[in-house]
C-alpha cells in the first residue's frame, strides 16, 4: 500500500450495493420459504 | 416471531446510520483512499460469518449430545447463513482488493482460509440436501460441521505458513476514531441482523422437519389439509 | 488389537480381490500425470519444479475414487450390522478402515513415483525413507478424513460428487504440507526446512486421526 488510492469511488459503492442487494435476495428467499413452509 | 422483527428493524436502523456515516461523513484514510470504506461493511460481514459458524459447531455438538430436532434446525439456520454471509464477504474482499492490491485475488492466508471456509460449509448444506432420513441427517451434518469448523484455524495456519508473504491488515489499534463509530455501529447492526436471519431461518427448518415427521412414508397418498387438527 | 489387525487385513483381501479396480486406478492416476503434462505443455523445467505438486494431485483424485468404495461392501451386503455385533469398539473399527485405506493410497503412491521421476525428470536427492516417511504422513492425512466421509456418504446416491467436495477443503492443509516436504526432498534442501514440514503434516494427521476416530462412532451407531 503506497501512496493514496484513486478512484475508489465506484469499488466502494458496488460493495455496498451488492451487500443490500444480497441481504435483499435472502429475506426474499427466506419470505417464499415461509410461506411454502405454512400448512 | 414478532421479537425477531423487532431484531430486525433495529438491524437496518444500526446499519443505515453505520453505512450513512461510513459512506457519507467518515473521511478518506490516508494511504487507503476512499476504498477504507469497504471495511465498514467488509469486516462486519466477516465477523458475522464466523459468529454464525461458531453457533453452527455449537448447534452441531448440542445435535450429537442430545439428538434433539431443534439443534438440528438450529445448525441448518446457522450454517447457510454464515455461507451467505461468507460468499458475500469473498465479492466484499475481492472489490477492495482490485484498487488496493491491483489483483481481485491473492494467496493471502485470509483469503485462502475464507473460500476454503466456504467451500467446507456449503458441502455441509449439500449433504444436508442428499441425505435421509432426518436421524442420520442430522448426525451427518453434525460431524460434518464440527470437523469443517476445526478445520478453519488448520487451513489458516498452515496456508500463512506455506506463504509467508503476505501482507498487514489493519487491526483495531490503528483505526481512527472517526472511523471507529461506522464501523461499530456497522459491526452491532450487522451482527443484529445475521441473529435475526439465523432465527427466522432456523424456525423454517424446524417447520420444514415438523413437515417431514408427519408426512407419511410412502409419499403417493394425498397429504390431509388440516395438518394442525391431525397432529 | 488383534482383531484390528483382522479387520485390516479383511479390507486388504477385499482389494486384493478387486485388483483390476486397484489397477484401473493407478492407471487413472498415471494418466493424470499424462495429462499435466499435455495441460502445460513440453516446457520441461515448468514441470520439474513442480513435479511433487502434480504427484500429490493426482494421488488426491484417485484416493477419492478408492475411497468412495471403501464401504461399499459394508452398505450393499449389509456387513456394517454384522462388523457392529463383533466386540470391537467402532473407534477400532475406524482406524482399522482407515489403515487399510492407507496402504491401499500407498501402493498406488508407489506406482505414481517411479512414473513422475521418469516424467517428470526428477533426481531424488534426499533419501528413500525419509520420502516414504513423507508419502505415508502425507497419505495418512488424506485418507483419515476421507474414511470418515466415505462412511457418511456411503448411503447418498451422488457420493462420487458429494465426497469431494465435502473432503478437499479438509485435505488442503496436509497437502500444502505434503507437497512441500515432497519436493524438498526431491529438489535438495539447502535450508532445512523440511522438519517444519513433516513436523506439521504430523501435527495435522494426529489431530485429523484423533478427530474423526472420536466421530466416526456417531456416524455408524445409527
Amino acid at each position: 500500500m503506497t501512496g493514496t488510492i484513486e478512484g475508489g469511488w465506484p469499488y466502494v459503492i458496488a460493495a455496498y450495493a451488492l451487500t443490500w442487494v444480497v441481504w435483499a435476495i435472502y429475506v426474499v428467499s427466506l419470505v417464499l420459504r415461509g410461506h411454502r413452509g405454512a400448512p | 416471531m414478532r421479537w425477531v422483527y423487532a431484531l430486525g428493524a433495529l438491524a437496518l436502523a444500526a446499519l443505515g446510520t453505520g453505512h450513512a456515516i461510513g459512506l457519507l461523513v467518515a473521511p478518506p484514510d490516508r494511504a487507503m483512499g476512499e476504498t477504507v470504506r469497504i471495511l465498514y461493511v467488509h469486516v462486519p460481514t466477516a465477523w458475522t460469518a464466523m459468529l454464525a459458524f461458531t453457533v453452527a459447531m455449537v448447534a452441531a455438538v448440542g445435535a450429537l449430545w442430545s439428538g434433539r430436532p431443534g439443534w438440528d434446525a438450529l445448525l441448518e439456520g446457522s450454517v447457510e447463513v454464515g455461507v451467505v454471509f461468507n460468499g458475500l464477504l469473498l465479492c466484499q474482499g475481492s472489490l477492495w482488493a482490485r484498487p488496493t492490491w491491483d489483483a481481485w485475488w491473492t494467496w493471502d492466508p485470509r483469503l485462502t482460509t475464507s473460500a476454503i471456509m466456504m467451500v467446507a460449509f456449503t458441502g455441509v448444506l449439500v449433504l444436508r440436501r442428499l441425505l435421509h432420513p432426518p436421524e442420520r441427517r442430522a448426525v451427518a451434518s453434525a460431524v460434518a460441521t464440527i470437523v469443517s469448523f476445526v478445520d478453519v484455524p488448520v487451513v489458516y495456519l498452515s496456508v500463512k505458513w506455506w506463504n509467508t508473504t503476505h501482507q498487514g491488515f489493519s487491526s483495531v489499534e490503528t483505526v481512527d476514531p472517526v472511523m471507529l463509530a461506522p464501523l461499530l455501529t456497522s459491526i452491532a447492526g450487522t451482527t443484529l441482523l445475521g441473529a435475526s436471519l439465523l432465527v427466522w431461518r432456523t424456525r423454517i427448518a424446524m417447520a420444514a422437519r415438523h413437515r417431514e415427521d408427519d408426512a407419511p412414508d410412502l409419499p403417493p397418498t394425498p397429504i390431509p389439509l388440516d395438518l394442525e387438527a391431525s397432529r | 488389537m488383534r482383531l484390528l489387525l483382522a479387520l485390516v487385513r479383511k479390507d486388504l483381501l477385499v482389494g486384493w480381490r478387486g485388483r483390476a479396480r486397484l489397477v484401473g486406478l493407478s492407471t487413472y492416476a498415471v494418466t493424470l500425470l499424462l495429462l499435466f503434462s499435455f495441460a502445460l505443455g513440453p516446457d520441461s523445467t515448468t514441470l520439474h519444479e513442480h513435479a511433487p505438486a502434480y504427484a500429490w494431485v493426482a494421488i488426491l483424485s484417485a484416493s477419492t475414487l478408492l475411497l468412495a468404495q471403501s464401504f461399499q461392501q459394508e452398505v450393499e451386503g449389509g456387513a456394517l450390522e454384522g462388523l457392529l455385533l463383533l466386540p470391537v469398539s467402532p473407534t477400532a473399527m475406524f482406524y482399522a478402515k482407515a489403515l487399510a485405506n492407507l496402504l491401499l493410497l500407498l501402493f498406488l503412491a508407489l506406482v505414481l513415483l517411479p512414473v513422475s521421476v521418469v516424467l517428470f525428470g526428477l533426481r531424488p536427492a534426499g533419501s528413500p525413507v525419509a520420502l516414504a516417511g513423507v508419502l505415508a504422513l502425507g497419505g495418512a492425512g488424506l485418507v483419515a478424513p476421507g474414511t470418515l466421509y466415505a462412511a457418511l456418504t456411503a448411503r447418498v446416491k451422488a457420493q462420487q460428487v458429494l465426497l469431494p467436495v465435502l473432503l478437499f477443503p479438509l485435505v488442503v492443509p496436509p497437502l500444502l504440507a505434503a507437497v512441500k516436504a515432497t519436493s524438498l526432498l526431491l529438489e535438495g534442501d539447502p535450508m532445512h526446512q523440511v522438519g517444519t514440514w513433516v513436523g506439521l503434516l504430523a501435527t495435522f494427521d494426529v489431530l485429523y486421526w484423533s478427530l474423526c476416530g472420536v466421530l466416526f462412532g456417531r456416524v455408524v451407531e445409527e
